[in-house]
């Protein structure tokens, strides 16, 4: 075997190396960084929960936006009638998914209020 | 049939049974954690990108693109296809090369699929790309411990390296392929 190809081989296992290292970090940080499990006396505005865990992945944490737009200050000037919004989370649009069923009347309507006024709306 | 030859195919059996209950497993645990964790919503890294969003998205396309390149070296150790017609001595290497490569570039994407987003069933394309991103981890498991076992059956590495490929692509079609072709308008390409 050349010198070349033995730099070369060594190389490549320094690099697996650095991925099974990177790999448990890896791990390691989903459980480390993660905010479940929080103290149910400080779950914040009602909606906030519902938001978190079914909005903020395509608005932003903060409603800031990302694939989907910018809710917070924009929501409520974008529909002043909130039965619309209402109607958006119910029913879908365009890339937004449908959430009737899998949220309740009372969660959507929570969460609407929450995009209005929590983020800043 | 003999008792030793028995016998091995007897520990045969329980070698693929392991690589594949091993990579099932961590699938499933992927997938539990992605159900039950609080999604944070949160983008904790764009480098050089707009947006995470797009970090992922050439990131993903360019594991894949290391993924087919792994395929082609895979093809001409096998010799299937028969360029170079001396397949080179660091075939084999630059082949784990490329695999480890590309499954390193996964990792930040995945980190904030799990973390930031968490396992979803709806729209049909995230449930598709929720399921089968937690299979490529147990696939990807699987044919790290197939490399490293011996005696397992001469399909076992090409099959489970086709799933680890046909995963990719898949995750790859549902997430980098839907933002290239369907994105929002005025969200940046980069």
């Amino acid at each position: 075997m050349t010198s070349k190809r033995m730099t070369f081989k060594r190389v490549v296992n320094g690099i697996e190396v650095v991925a099974v290292i990177a790999a448990l970090i890896w791990v390691f940080m989903l459980f480390a960084n993660d905010p479940s499990g929080g103290d149910a006396t400080n779950a914040g505005p009602p909606g906030a929960a519902t938001f978190a865990s079914n909005c903020a992945r395509c608005h932003g944490a903060d409603g800031e936006g990302s694939i989907g737009p910018q809710l917070a200050g924009k929501v409520a000037e974008k529909y002043p009638d909130v039965a619309d919004e209402i109607a958006v989370v119910t029913n879908g649009r365009n890339a937004m998914p449908s959430f009737e069923g899998g949220l309740s009347d009372e969660q959507i309507q929570q969460v609407v209020e929450y995009t209005r006024t929590g983020l800043g709306g | 049939m003999t008792a030793p030859a028995v016998g091995h195919r007897d520990t045969v059996t329980v070698k693929v049974l392991g690589v594949f209950l091993a990579g099932a497993a961590v699938s499933i645990l992927l997938g539990v954690y992605g159900d039950t964790h609080t999604p944070t919503g949160e983008k904790p890294y764009n480098l050089i990108f707009t947006d995470t969003i797009q970090l992922k998205v050439w990131f993903a396309t360019a594991a894949v693109a290391l993924a087919l390149l792994q395929v082609l070296l895979a093809m001409r150790l096998y010799g299937k296809i028969n360029w170079p017609r001396t397949a080179p001595s660091w075939l084999g290497d630059a082949h784990r090369l490329c695999g480890t490569l590309a499954f390193l570039v996964t990792l930040p994407v995945a980190y904030q699929c799990l973390w930031a987003l968490g396992f979803q069933s709806t729209p049909t394309r995230v449930l598709v790309h929720s399921l089968v991103g937690c299979l490529f981890y147990g696939a990807f498991v699987a044919k790290v411990l197939a490399v490293r076992f011996h005696g397992l059956p001469g399909w076992s590495l090409p099959v489970i390296g086709g799933i680890v490929f046909t995963a990719l692509v898949v995750i790859f079609l549902t997430s980098s392929v839907w933002f290239f072709t369907d994105r929002p308008a005025g969200l940046p390409l980069f």
